[in-house]
């Protein structure tokens, strides 16, 4: 065990739960410590799935992208077989990175330092001055690019383990796997990331933003300059609509998963107009949500269309399926900083009308530059410098809801919660 | 139609970057015609098309308008207090100039300090500026950030 959990706690145990009370703790050195983040390196971003980039990023033979994912260089390139791969951006000869270029398109990869030659299955195909070395030396793929030890994908949601025990991907995310269902049943031709990607960062642990991106009991505080906006917009703002009550709730989907599905007043390319968008756009959503009910089925097109859902995929990988559809995963650093990546998912084939407003919605809240995210990093910041009263101040609380188990409301903190189960069970806690 | 100075142009940027620096955000959007827009592309991609790529900002007039008025406010609480802003402007070409209006280049440095911060933002911007009868006004300002990413930025909360 690492040194926090002995000199803090004298337990198992990071969180303190007191059910009779209704009260659950997490210890603020949680958010600070370096060991924690080392035994998290191991024992999360070891273990878990990590979302590495979605398929639609490579659409063609040849194509990549370079990612960082879990404290790893990796790149995604898709087979000339058509195949999508995951390597370690590193050559199996001194190391340097033999994707240089953030995306691009080619049939092999030559590492720039000594000119060893990939394909895209990762074989090491050509090396200049090869007659210093046995003529079997690069037999059986001896030199060839590393894959991690596990990569699948779900609905083109491409994902990477380190860990060569781990479980397969579908049974990781458990009650997930339905939500994930209900973003990529939107598109009748599949879904596709657009071009542009938001790459910003935040000087807070990575938990807090977790914790931040599916925490509807901030909105009327932290984003009421953000309201204020909805409320000039015309014919966005509905006069009874009451951000302390948007119907739905809460819950823990298994494995530290989570989501908060709820109603709210923008508009939702799929598939909720608002005046804003004009006669045509009523006529294209009226479109997008009868095609919708006759692929799906009135419930799940409804369900689809007029509901919100911020979905937790553990440990970093959100997914908004709010005024846009965003993607969002992030990485720690350090303790103190993360880095976080956001791009835009849509329909293929969209409407270049509702493209627009999608792209335009996704900046209205979201995002480095939005009318929320800002705000947002500002509350992880404010979090993150004031844990320096750590020593007289110790605990964040996130009981919220806890006195009413069966029925989670959309700003209560079960989320959060189920969160911090599953971290402190792979953190080593015995329960 | 006497054709603008690139010295008289200057002055124009100079007095909009000086109202940014002194926090006069309402005064800035009034210098925007009434189909202004104030776009910051992705930082991988300077010339997309906003109607098909994810940007950072993409505000028509009302958007501007409503970004401006959340800035005065202590509930936009990234920016309350306010940070220190500070705008450079350098290499002002007008690219082209007709009776209706120019478009012109210009570098832009913009620092913003706050709680021991500095973040520094490269920016190379291009206005679309109209010729109206209450002097030049902005059609639109295209903000192309010259970094890889808002690292460690992590956010455009004051106007660039």
């Amino acid at each position: 065990m690492n040194k926090p959990l002995e000199s803090g706690l004298g337990g198992t145990h990071f969180i303190r739960i007191d059910p009779q009370r209704c009260e659950f703790l997490v210890p603020r050195w949680a958010f600070t410590d370096q060991a924690v983040l080392d035994k998290e390196r191991e024992e999360i971003f070891g273990r878990c799935w990590l979302y590495v980039g979605h398929a639609s990023e490579i659409p063609k033979a040849g194509d990549f992208v370079a990612r960082k994912v879990g404290g790893r260089q990796l790149f995604l390139w898709r087979g000339e077989d058509g195949v999508p791969r995951v390597y370690f951006n590193t050559c199996t000869h001194r190391g340097a990175m033999v994707c240089r270029e953030k995306q691009g398109n080619a049939k092999r990869l030559t590492c720039p330092y000594h000119g060893w030659t990939f394909d895209t299955r990762g074989g090491m195909v050509e090396q200049p001055g090869a007659s210093g070395f046995p003529d079997d030396f690069f037999a059986n793929g001896a030199k060839d690019l590393i894959s991690p030890a596990k990569v699948e994908a779900y609905r083109d949601f491409v994902f990477v383990n380190f860990d060569p025990n781990a479980v397969d991907l579908t049974t990781y995310l458990a009650g997930a796997a339905e939500y994930l269902d209900l973003v990529a049943d939107q598109g009748e031709l599949g879904m596709e990331v657009t071009p542009g990607e938001q790459v910003y960062s935040m000087r807070a642990n990575w938990k807090l933003l977790y914790e931040n991106s599916a925490d509807g009991y901030h909105a009327i505080t932290a984003h009421a300059s953000y309201f204020d906006y909805l409320r000039a917009t015309v014919g966005v703002f509905r006069e009874d609509f009451d951000p302390h009550d948007v119907g739905g709730g809460g819950k823990s989907l298994g494995n530290g998963h989570a989501v908060i599905e709820y109603q709210a007043p923008w508009g939702r390319p799929v598939a909720q107009w608002v005046p804003q968008w004009g006669e045509s756009g009523r006529a294209e959503i009226a479109r997008v949500k009868a095609e919708l009910s006759a692929r799906l089925g009135e419930q799940r097109a409804d369900r689809i269309a007029n509901w919100n859902r911020n979905i937790l995929i553990f440990p970093n990988l959100i997914i908004n399926d709010i005024m846009g559809l965003t993607i969002r995963s992030f990485q720690p650093v350090t303790p103190g900083y993360l880095e976080v990546s956001a791009v835009s998912l849509a329909p293929r084939g969209e409407h270049p009308e509702m493209r627009a407003w999608r792209q335009y919605n996704f900046n209205e809240f979201l995002g480095p530059a939005g009318f929320a995210t800002p705000d947002d990093v500002e509350m992880l910041e404010l979090c993150q410098q004031a844990y320096q009263n750590m020593p007289e101040v110790g605990w964040n609380d996130i009981s919220k809801g806890m006195n009413r188990p069966d029925a989670n409301q959309g700003d209560d903190e079960v989320q959060m919660r189920s969160f911090w189960i599953r971290w402190d069970e792979l953190m080593g806690a015995a329960r | 139609m006497a054709l603008l100075t690139r010295a008289e142009v200057e002055d124009f940027l100079y007095h909009e970057a000086a109202l940014l620096d002194e926090w006069k955000t309402m005064e800035w959007a009034e210098l925007f015609t009434e189909d202004g827009e104030y776009l910051v592309p992705p930082t991988d991609l300077p010339d997309a098309d906003k109607n098909a790529a994810l940007f950072i900002i993409n505000d028509d007039h009302h958007r501007l308008v409503q970004r401006a008025k959340r800035l005065t406010r202590r509930t936009a609480h990234v920016e309350f207090p306010h940070s220190k802003v500070r705008h450079t402007i350098h290499n002002v070409r007008i690219l082209e100039q007709d009776e209706a209006g120019l478009t012109v280049a210009s570098n832009q440095i913009v620092y913003r300090a706050k709680r021991q911060n500095l973040d520094t933002f490269v920016c190379h911007t291009i206005h679309q500026l109209a010729r109206t009868a209450d002097g030049l006004r902005i059609r639109s300002k295209r903000v192309m950030l010259d970094i890889d990413g808002l690292r460690p930025h992590g956010m455009i909360s004051a106007i660039l």
